[in-house]
């Protein structure tokens, strides 16, 4: 049986949004707004360029993007007063909703964006993105605008083939290849066609992110498709080939500690649906090894398994958005 | 002239879309464009053109890309903005700059990324002064301009353009504050040392190939030099030889002989030919020497109106200016009897490594005043 019916249907290339102009009728038609979010841990060196050509591109010369907004984790480098230079709205998550108990991770700072920025759809880039381009940004809301049935849009990133007859292997990165495929082939085949599920980037509408919850640090970009895929199915989810990304490269152990938290979301997940039963708590400490003076010495890391629930049960929310808590969920 | 009093004005404006302007001078930076590979750059350059308010857009048969704002009167000649395109770095260089509060930086900025990013933001900086111009303002980007380019690019689109032209700025990144108006007559050479492996009874005894060429030097050092015209040699770049204990078998001189005189380039070099063919002869070593580029002396004069006009929109916006002689794009429009100047965007450091940067600050003002001579050109005061 061929595992290819969804990537037919909904993965695009960059270049059919490129027709600017046109996204923005039907952006303005629809009577839509958009946020672009970018979440900052110690970018001074790439926040600025970020900002400045979503700017020059998608606000001034093309009116697509209605707001572009920081947030940042607490930043001990210029982020903050760069990003703020060059005209981006500023937040630091820890101050955005501050009766809560506060975290410090990557997710939670995506699921804070969603009480400060306004937009009905929301675009979240990574913010160390070194060869930025706003291909990035236009070519993640284009299917959401263009195609009524999908909600949610995954970057990722190919070297266009040369040559029609040509096969090579796509370039997931080694933590996508090494942890979430095989999960994904183990228990949800088809979600093994999202060719990128840890890419940074991607897009969805405000009513899609409100309804999830968010684990605080590495887990929220598999937890995201895995809750999706379960509440509205996988297609309502199209990916986006935005062809070459150059970043910070992480070491190994970084990366094996990110396995930590994905692996731990994916068993969470599986338990809740009820795929698996694990006999005993799982435990929150990664532990690796270094060698001082000829000694082997651990290096423990206490990785949490913390989420934060989707902020539409959070009452400032609502309040905020007008929501009626009573009313709120369409299930 | 009223022109000149709204420029400080314009500046203001011009500052009102930086985004665009560091946008421009970053997506087209970022794209590799050693000389003579410049083909993905141009077509960033073409793509950022054509999707501004730009009538015409396309390549001549070298590459250069170009894009034409028709003017409001017909059969008034056209007016030239270029940059050159291509920079010394090759491909495999990171090419990923960062934007800081204060600065760009990344390999070739500021020869001559800067200057390219804004040629592609002019459209977009006309509309918004709503400016219209009486000429065609032709915008060229030029490819093969330095060192082996030998400014092939400006030479060929000036060749294939049948009709008159009026008048010609060339955009540098750096320094604001530069006003280039004539150019030396300039002979670039190489002169090339090769000892054959097999020379020599004794691996030991085979003749030095640097040594070869200090003996060059020290012939070229006795040549006397003319006062007037002014005349010089100069040795800019030598290489040889692969390590410290073994004799160099091949060694690299790279020169340039400067005059306002071309008759005094020609005797220079001949003196030169006769010292390499001579020791060449004498030392049974294979010695060439080669010309890699050259262009002919051409000026306008500092009473020119054009020098005058540009001085004077310098001076309003408090730039100082400062002038030497400029062997570039300039000299082949010169060459052709078309006014010219050159005028830099804005200050900078590291000019030819690879973290060269680009303060942002002075763009604006370096901006405002190629529009001011751009007026001063298309309102006829500069015409001869
Ligand atoms: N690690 C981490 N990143 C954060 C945090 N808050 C915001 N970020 C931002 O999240 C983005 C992803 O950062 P990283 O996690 O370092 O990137 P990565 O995991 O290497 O992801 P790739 O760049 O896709 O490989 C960057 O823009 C960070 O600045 C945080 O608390 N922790």
């Amino acid at each position: 049986m061929g595992n290819n019916a969804w990537i037919k249907k909904n993965t695009f290339h960059f270049s059919d949004f490129k027709d600017l102009n046109y996204l923005v009728r039907e952006k303005k038609r629809k009577n839509l707004t958009i946020s672009l979010c970018l979440p900052t841990l110690n970018e001074e060196e790439t926040i600025a360029k970020e900002i400045v050509i979503f700017r020059s591109e998608l606000v001034l010369r093309y009116p697509l993007i209605d707001e572009i907004v920081v947030i940042d984790s607490g930043s001990t480098d210029k982020t903050r007063e760069v990003a703020k230079a060059f005209g981006a709205s500023v937040y630091i998550a820890d101050e955005i909703l501050p009766d809560l108990e506060k975290q410090k991770g990557k997710g939670e700072n995506l699921w804070k964006a969603l009480y400060v920025t306004s937009g009905d759809i929301i675009i979240y880039i990574d913010a160390d993105i070194k060869n930025i381009h706003h291909r990035f940004a236009y070519a993640l809301v284009g299917p959401l605008l263009l195609y009524d049935n999908i909600k949610y849009v995954k970057a990722f990133y190919e070297r266009p083939i040369a040559g029609r007859r040509k096969t090579r292997p796509t370039g997931g990165g080694r933590v996508t290849e090494l942890v979430v495929r095989p999960f994904f082939s183990l228990f949800f085949p088809e979600m093994a066609q999202i060719i990128q599920p840890l890419s940074g980037e991607y897009a969805g509408f405000r009513k899609i992110f409100e309804e999830i919850p968010f684990p605080i640090g590495y887990g929220v970009e598999t937890s995201m498709l895995l809750d999706i895929c379960e509440k509205w199915g996988l297609d309502v989810i199209a990916q986006v080939d935005l062809e070459k990304r150059v970043h910070r490269n992480q070491d190994t152990k970084a990366l094996g500690r990110m396995s930590f938290a994905i692996i731990n979301t994916f068993v969470d997940r599986l338990e809740k649906l009820g795929v698996i039963k694990t006999q005993k708590k799982l435990l929150t400490k990664m532990i690796q090894y270094k060698i001082i003076n000829n000694e082997y010495r651990p290096d423990i890391f206490d990785i949490k398994k913390l989420e934060r629930p989707p902020i539409i049960d959070i009452p400032e929310y609502c309040k905020k958005f007008n929501i009626d808590q009573g009313t709120k969920k369409n299930d | 002239m009223d022109y000149i009093l709204k420029l400080p004005e314009y500046e203001k404006v011009i500052k009102s879309i930086k985004e665009t302007i560091i946008t421009n001078i970053v997506l087209v930076g970022q794209v590799p464009a050693p000389t003579f590979f410049e083909q993905n750059r141009t077509k960033v350059i073409l793509e950022r053109m054509s999707e501004l308010n730009i009538d015409e857009c396309s390549t001549d048969s070298y590459q250069n890309p170009i894009g034409i704002i028709r003017g409001t009167r017909r059969n008034m000649p056209p007016l030239f903005l270029v940059a050159h395109i291509d920079t010394i770095f090759d491909e495999d260089v990171d090419h990923n700059y960062i934007v800081k509060e204060k600065y760009i930086a990344g390999p070739g900025i500021l020869d001559n990324s800067a200057g390219v990013g804004i040629l592609v933001s002019l459209p977009e900086i006309f509309k918004k002064l709503n400016l219209h111009f009486k000429s065609d303002i032709v915008l060229a980007g030029v490819v093969q301009s330095i060192g082996r380019g030998n400014l092939r690019g400006i030479r060929h689109l000036l060749r294939g353009w049948s009709s008159p032209i009026r008048g010609a700025i060339c955009l540098e990144g750096c320094d604001l504050g530069r006003l280039n108006y004539y150019s030396n007559g300039m002979m670039r050479c190489e002169i090339i040392c090769n000892i054959s492996s097999k020379q020599g009874w004794e691996n030991n005894f085979r003749p030095n190939a640097i040594l070869v060429l200090y003996e060059v030097i020290n012939r070229i050092l006795k040549l006397r030099l003319p006062q007037k015209p002014q005349a010089r040699v100069i040795f800019g770049k030598i290489s040889g030889g692969v390590k410290h204990g073994k004799i160099a078998l091949t060694a690299k001189l790279g020169f340039e002989i400067q005059s306002d005189s071309e008759a005094m380039v020609k005797e220079i070099y001949n003196d030169i030919r006769d010292i390499v063919s001579g020791i060449s002869h004498e030392r049974t070593v294979d010695l060439k020497l080669k010309t890699v580029s050259s262009t002919n002396p051409a000026r306008l004069q500092f009473s020119h109106p054009l020098v005058k006009q540009t001085i004077s929109v310098m001076k309003t916006l408090g730039i100082a200016p400062a002038s030497e002689n400029s062997e570039s794009e300039l000299s082949i429009f010169l060459a052709n009897d078309i006014p010219a100047v050159t005028l830099g965007m804005s200050k900078g450091d590291n000019y030819h490594l690879e973290n060269g940067s680009l303060e942002i600050e002075p763009i604006f003002t370096g901006i405002a005043q190629v529009i001011g001579v751009l007026l001063a050109l298309d309102s006829g005061e500069c015409d001869g």
